[in-house]
């Protein structure tokens, strides 16, 4: 046995043994005239409570719901000590008698998550307490008459009260009247948060609520007004009549909760069985949204589909989006193809997912009903959604390229200018001055056509260094073996080219690939801090794979600088992708992915 | 002899150019790499001429020469650029500058014929 299971079990013992005990109070009572009636309704009622408590402690043991009805159940044996005819437990059974009820509208308030959400809510809670413990003792202590009190079926002739230190009835009475004067306002603002609550919540938190948020509003108004009418001398036979209602309300609370239960479990074969009828007619895409929405009572719900590629998940659009976060009051129910390949823990494979009331997952079994009737219309809509996202990715990319070739070509002309250009004006400035002096001083004339020719020498070198920039003409010639090893060979750091295929490739792929190679090293270079570097190209299943690998500090990241974000754009034009491993201290591995047909 | 002060940012285009001036009798009596640094010499030295290139790293030579014009007693400006003239059209002659010579083309020759 479970050791909760174990633990709820000897609860209810002992809440039946709370239960016979009450019983025998109440046969022995000399002050009790409605002995059978109490003797019969008192232990069901507490043991109800006991009861479902336990089972949703069970359902739930993380909610605090079923603690708290628990407490109810025992709080009402209690209060049952006022029958006994010893006068200290009858003292005791007055005193905690209103506990219950500040438990019962805790339960009510709490209800479902088993907290009291909102600071209101918990404000009231609390002054509750304090007003049925702390503002109610000076009546006892001044020696108040138990009879004036008591809730519990009695009638007069209860023993005296033995927690009087002061025989002053004339002013106890003044705290009776303030106790009930503060409860009566507590009650009120209890309904209030309820009503509140009610009106700011999603159709399914109602579906699931209304049971037990319609008796317990019941409970409490009429709580409210049986203490007005005792303020305000209302006859007691109208007093008597309303208690009656109250403890109707009271004693139907734990049958509420399991109407709500029973009301959700049975409306979910109803629903299921229609969306399975909805899916299978011919119908447009918007309605499996909307048929999804229909059959959670959700109709906010969203749906989302996963893209194994990129591993994001988008909209049906197309539209890359992030899982709703936790306390977001979403949810998020994935839904996978049934019986698909196992992926070695028995489950499908992913198609999608339905973003739903966080308050939906008080009946889960209903939520994984409808994802697994939906999973076939969902994979279908997924093949749509991921020809969408594509569509918005290349868009994406192609814009981001236009912008790269503005900024490259804007580049270009800034290298021509600063560089080669400027040496070729000063070159011709010295020949014209050497022109000038080869008459007069032919010594300084060839001193400055020294200086010219070394202008012009490393005019030479950086139009090259750009024309390479542009295109390497060794690749062109050569291919892509001979040009990695021209790249390995400039770079500072010892680069190893460990394999090039020896065939040549499509000339955008030996472009793309050897682009890959040269930004890659040019960061090796200037960032990586490495000892050394490798190269790697092999074809791979209609890939061509490019690899980087270096020993550097690591810590490289796509969405830094501008050129690993270009590189991958290019390569996202190419149907590629390019994916970089590069953890703090353990080097960096790029690799990219480039189409590549098997010729 | 004349006085002039070189404004260009390409430190290998102000030494050609003062080689070249001073051995046709001109007087160069300071080098600014930009344009701020400009008008403060151009204020302090008093040249007779500046020798502005077009593409400074802060302000740009028009915009340059607009000032150093619209100061009292200003100094003849002559834009140089490695660009061609075609390339600016009439934003020379709105500068108040006294007129433009490709880089390549400069020469005491050049000069005078535009002072």
């Amino acid at each position: 046995m479970l050791p909760l299971r174990r633990a709820l079990t000897l609860i209810a013992a002992v809440g039946l043994i709370f239960a016979i005990g009450d019983v025998a109070l109440i046969l022995a009572s000399h002050h009790q005239t409605e002995k059978a009636v109490s003797a019969v309704l008192g232990p069901i009622i507490g043991l109800s409570f006991i009861g479902t408590g336990a089972f949703a402690w069970l359902r739930r043991p993380h909610n605090r719901f079923g603690v708290l009805m628990v407490g109810v159940g025992f709080a009402w044996f209690v209060a049952g000590l006022v029958s006994a005819n010893q006068p200290l437990l009858a003292t005791v059974g007055a005193y905690v008698g209103p506990l219950y009820l500040v438990m019962v509208a805790q339960v009510i308030v709490s209800f479902p998550t088993g907290r009291a959400e909102g600071d209101w809510a918990r404000v009231l809670i609390a002054a509750a307490y304090v007003d049925a413990l702390l503002v109610r003792l000076p009546y006892f202590l001044l020696g108040g008459s138990l009879s004036e009190i008591a809730y519990v079926g009695g009638g007069l002739g209860l023993p005296e009260d033995r927690f009087a230190v002061a025989q002053r009835p004339d002013l106890a009475a003044v705290f009776q009247v303030l106790t009930s004067l503060i409860g009566v306002a507590i009650l009120g603002g209890i309904v209030a948060v309820l009503v509140a609550k009610r009106r700011s919540s999603t159709v399914p938190q109602r579906r699931a609520q209304a049971p037990m948020l319609w008796t317990g509003l019941v409970l409490l108004a009429t709580l409210a007004v049986t203490f007005m009418l005792d303020l305000l001398g209302a006859p007691r036979a109208s007093q008597d009549a309303m208690a009656i209602v109250n403890l109707v309300a009271f004693a139907a609370l734990p049958f509420a909760f399991l109407v709500g239960i029973v009301r959700t479990r049975y409306t979910r074969l109803g629903r299921v069985g229609e969306l399975v009828e909805r899916l299978a007619g011919v119908e447009a895409r918007s309605s499996l949204r909307d048929a999804l929405a229909d059959a959670l009572g959700d109709r906010a719900l969203q749906l989302l589909y996963w893209r194994s590629q990129s591993e994001t998940w988008v909209t049906i659009e197309g539209r890359e989006v992030a899982p709703p976060e936790e306390g977001s009051g979403w949810s998020m129910t994935e839904v996978r193809a049934p019986g698909g390949e196992a992926g070695g823990n028995g489950e499908g494979v992913r198609i999608g997912a339905i973003v739903h009331d966080v308050a939906l997952l008080d009946d889960p079994g209903l939520v994984r009903a409808v994802a697994g009737s939906a999973a076939l219309a969902m994979e279908n809509e997924r093949l749509e959604a991921e020809l969408r996202a594509r569509v918005e990715e290349l868009e994406r990319s192609r814009a981001r390229l236009l912008e790269i070739s503005m900024f490259e070509r804007r580049r270009l002309e800034r290298d021509l200018h600063d560089g080669a250009q400027q040496r070729l004006v000063a070159l011709s400035l010295q020949l014209g001055l050497a022109r000038r002096k080869l008459q007069a001083a032919p010594d300084d004339a060839g001193t400055m056509l020294d200086a010219a020719r070394e202008e012009l020498l490393q005019a030479l070198a950086e139009l090259r260094e750009l024309a390479r920039g542009i295109h390497p003409a060794v690749l062109t010639d050569r291919g892509l073996g001979a040009a990695l090893h021209v790249l390995a060979d400039r770079t500072p750091v010892p680069v190893d080219v460990e394999q090039v295929p020896d065939e040549r490739l499509p000339a955008p792929v030996e472009a793309a690939a050897y682009f890959v190679v040269a930004e890659s090293l040019t960061n090796v270079a200037r960032y990586a801090q490495a000892s050394q570097a490798s190269v790697r190209v092999a074809r791979d299943d209609g890939y061509v794979a490019v690899e980087i690998q270096d020993d550097g500090v690591g810590g490289a990241d796509l969405h830094k600088g501008t050129g690993l974000r270009g590189l991958a754009d290019r390569l996202d034009a190419l149907d590629g992708h390019l994916r970089i491993h590069s953890p703090p201290g353990w080097g960096t591995l790029v690799r990219a992915d480039i189409p590549c047909a098997s010729s | 002899m004349t006085s002039v002060l070189i404004v260009d940012d390409h430190p290998s285009f102000r030494a050609s150019a003062r080689m070249l001036l001073e051995a046709e009798g001109y007087e160069v009596v300071g080098e600014a790499p930009d344009g701020a640094a400009a008008l403060a010499a151009a204020g302090d030295l008093r040249p007779d001429l500046v020798l502005l290139d077009v593409n400074l790293p802060d302000l740009d030579g028009f915009a340059v020469a607009e000032r150093l014009s619209a100061a009292p007693a200003p100094p003849a400006v002559v834009l140089v650029s490695s660009r061609s003239s075609e390339d600016f059209g009439s934003l020379v002659r709105a500068s108040g500058a006294r007129g433009f010579i490709c880089k390549c083309d400069l020469s005491g020759a050049a000069l005078s014929a535009l002072l």
